[in-house]
């Protein structure tokens, strides 16, 4: 069957957000479309699938303008037979009408097999959870992110389910980030359930993610459809976006010849450790504690000199929390911790996290670089402000810079603004800003959010490289496959909560 | 859909732009007109009065950035460095003149201007109009510093403020430039423009009001000549008075625009600018989305 294939533009504002020509989707088959974020993935599937708006953006799809191509039959044909699940859930959800009613709305009234896929997502719930579920209008915070994804991704079965039953002609079926607010066990069963349906029927498939972890997923349990598959990589060059494909083998070499990162200069246990938690934490009405094993007995968390540490719980938990009480930003009782000599609790002041700790002996990424970037800032002043040693001049940051992106930025890149710049590229930017300091332990939460292959690579080399200068890292991350090869096991915690009875 | 246009165009295509331009262009009329058919002596009183009037309100906005960012940042900085009791007494200080009726406060400020004038302590008249903007500002500064302190709020619950802290940027840097400076510049150029317009009505209203003689405490004899003090004379009133002439005797119109120019220029000036620094103001607010 002869691929779909579109050359895109879309403009706002006078300024060009996504040029990509041959943006080429095969048809009856699953496209596993990679790459960094928020360089124009979401945007070019919404315009596909005649989604965006034609008074908010200046587009054209094959140099034609963009109403004619929503007018199109077969802009038509994707509306109507196909379904897009959005990458940001709550965008798509009536906030004025139960989950009940609208699973069943307009063109899923009469889907099949509504339990069965309700029960396969929500798997080990409590009895009468789903319906329960189902009663809630969508507020911000009810349902959660990842029952908002899963709802939608239900959705979008059942779409599937009544394309099969109507033989319908190769709809498209769009799936932005579907597990992005997914633990890894949930992921595994959207994507199960996704082949599953594609089994069926053999519809257009695609799927929009940067977890390069999926393919190792996807190889491992449907390999006997890999010819159904294709893995394709989105770029920027020189402002445009080229799509290649990507080699699954190019990721899974590079998995299996990852080895734990060791300094080879480590003291014995207990001689370096540099920070060490006590279990036994109170935030929020629950006891949060580490553990060796998922489960077992608490222990405290002990950061030695030139290692990493892999600090790993599901979804909500309270990963983040942990790491910010940590750091002295969020209060938490019966904080005990000990920083080199010095002991920290609840009741250090501020200051001293100010004046001794923050940037100094700690340091911490935040998983959002979207939020923890000031947007408004031109990316030379990213660094401006920040106690760096006397060595770490204009020049070098800017040679660091250099090396950190590849070798390759844009000419008047450190004006721009760093909203206008992709999402992988303020993700390098958040790591940049808090690498270059000398602390002597880093936190870094979600490290590999939206990165492309190429950039993820050089952050862990960045941060192997951390690690045999003497730092202590600690990491949260949903990307366990690389982790768990990066980490020596002996450094891998669990969190887990308890809740007073 | 974007359509292309002109530099110039796209510019004018502001409306806070197109609105400064309408503003600066009607005075500009004004004062062409006037140099026609006013004459010379209340021509030289009404540009002093228009002068004034805008040196007051400049000052009163100035005073108003300096004053509103300063306690806007340090009540943040008293209360994030523990010093909690300072922190409730300034406010209670600040509420308590913001309990106070701006006019009140306003009136008393001129008494005291009077009495220093009496006893010969502020004698020259770019001194007393900046006593006047500095009694204006005390009613006016509370509002910049309310934005200000809801911008710092705002980002204070952020990830981007926690994350800068924990590279070891300083606070009175994340405060002052990273969320003030680069993230809260049209808030504040907002709130300055609404304060120029509070300032000339304030100003207006209270020269207005005293000089009609409804306080027996001040009087504007020794004052500087403000629009509103200029409204208030004799001549400018009956210029007024004669536009009810127009509506029962429509031929009047071309009289009114030629001989009774003070009173309609003094109030026309006062109308429009407040009409323009209204419109600039929302202007902004759309652009920007405040």
């Amino acid at each position: 069957m002869t691929p779909y294939r579109f050359d895109i533009r879309i403009r706002h504002n006078r300024r060009t957000l996504v040029e990509i020509e041959a943006f080429h989707l095969p048809k009856g088959k699953v496209t596993f479309l990679l790459g960094e974020s928020g360089i124009g993935k979401s945007l070019s599937a919404k315009a596909l699938f005649g989604l965006l708006e034609t008074e908010e953006f200046d587009a054209r799809i094959d140099g034609q303008p963009y109403a004619d191509h929503r007018r199109s039959p077969l802009a038509e044909r994707f509306l109507r037979e196909g379904f897009f699940v959005f990458q940001e859930p709550s965008t798509h959800l009536n906030p004025l009408m139960r989950l009940e009613d609208q699973i069943s709305e307009g063109s899923l009234a009469g889907a099949p097999a509504r339990a069965a896929i309700l029960a396969q997502l929500w798997q080990e719930s409590r009895p009468g959870e789903i319906q329960s579920l189902l009663e809630v209008y969508p507020k911000a915070n009810r349902p959660s992110g990842g029952e908002k994804q899963r709802i939608l991704c239900a959705m979008a079965f059942l779409k599937m389910e009544l394309a099969a039953r109507h033989g319908a002609a190769d709809p498209l079926f769009v799936f932005d980030e579907p597990t992005g607010n997914l633990d890894n066990r949930y992921r595994d069963i959207v994507l199960e359930e996704i082949l599953r349906h594609f089994r069926q029927f053999r519809p257009t498939v695609l799927l929009i993610t940067h977890d390069y972890s999926m393919i190792s997923w996807v190889t491992r349990q449907h390999g006997d459809i890999l010819e159904s598959i294709n893995f394709t990589e989105l770029s920027l060059e020189e402002g445009r976006g080229k799509l290649r494909e990507f080699q699954p083998r190019t990721y899974l070499g590079w998995l299996s010849s990852r080895q734990p990162v060791r300094s080879g200069r480590e003291a014995p246990e207990g001689h370096a450790t540099i920070l060490r938690v006590e279990s036994g934490i109170s935030v929020y009405g629950r006891t949060l504690g580490f553990s060796r094993t998922p489960g077992g007995e608490g222990c405290p968390l002990a950061l030695r000199r030139s290692s990493m540490a892999y600090l790993k719980a599901p979804s909500g938990t309270g990963k983040t929390t942990i790491v910010k009480i940590m750091m002295g930003l969020v209060r938490g009782r019966n904080l005990r911790m000990q920083l080199g000599s010095g002991i920290l609790s609840e009741a250090t002041p501020r200051r001293l996290w100010q004046e001794r700790i923050w940037g100094k002996r700690m340091t911490m990424v935040f998983q959002h670089a979207d939020e923890a970037l000031n947007l408004r800032s031109r990316v030379r002043e990213v660094f401006e402000g920040l106690p760096l040693p006397e060595s770490r001049t204009a020049e070098a940051i800017g040679a660091e810079l250099l090396q950190f992106f590849g070798g390759s930025i844009p000419r008047g890149f450190l004006d721009q603004e760093v909203g206008t710049l992709s999402g992988g590229q303020k993700q390098r930017l958040n790591l940049l800003r808090s690498l270059l300091l000398d602390a002597d332990v880093l936190i870094l939460d979600e490290p590999l959010n939206g990165l492309d292959f190429t950039s993820m690579q050089r952050v862990l080399e960045l941060l192997e490289r951390k690690v045999k200068e003497g730092r202590a890292l600690l990491l949260i991350s949903h990307n366990e496959e690389i982790f768990d090869a990066l980490v020596a096991p002996e450094n891998i915690y669990y969190l887990s909560a308890s809740f007073p009875e | 859909m974007n359509a292309r246009r002109s530099p110039s165009g796209r510019w004018l295509a502001n409306e806070e732009y197109r609105w400064a331009l309408l503003w600066l262009g009607g005075l500009a009329l004004l004062w062409i007109w006037n140099t026609l058919y006013l004459n010379p002596p209340a021509l030289a009183q009404l540009e002093q009065a228009f002068v004034n009037t805008l040196i007051g309100a400049a000052a009163v906005v100035v005073m108003t950035l300096l004053l509103g960012w300063s306690v806007g940042t340090g009540l943040y900085f008293l209360e994030s460095r523990g010093r909690r009791m300072v922190s409730l007494g300034l406010t209670f200080a600040l509420n308590l003149l913001r309990s106070v009726p701006q006019m009140v406060g306003i009136l008393a400020g001129y008494i005291i201007l009077t009495i220093l004038i009496q006893r010969e302590v502020l004698q020259s008249p770019a001194l007393q109009v900046l006593w006047m903007a500095f009694t204006v500002t005390a009613f006016t500064f509370l509002e910049l510093a309310d934005v200000i302190r809801e911008r710092i709020d705002f980002y204070r619950r952020s990830d981007f403020f926690d994350a800068m802290l924990c590279c070891g940027i300083r606070e009175s840097r994340i405060v002052n430039i990273e969320i003030l400076w680069k993230n809260s510049v049209a808030h504040v150029l907002q709130k300055l423009i609404a304060v120029f317009g509070m300032a000339i009505f304030l100003q207006c209203s209270i020269d207005f009001i005293i000089s009609v003689g409804l306080s027996r405490e001040v009087s504007l004899s020794n004052f500087p000549v403000t629009l509103g003090g200029l409204l208030a004379t004799l001549d400018s009133k009956q210029d007024i008075l004669a536009i009810s002439t127009f509506f029962t005797n429509p031929a009047y119109l071309l009289r009114l625009a030629t001989t009774h120019l003070q009173g309609i220029s003094v109030a026309f000036a006062i109308v429009f600018t407040l009409l323009c620094v209204y419109k600039v103001s929302n202007g902004i607010v759309r652009r920007y989305r405040l």
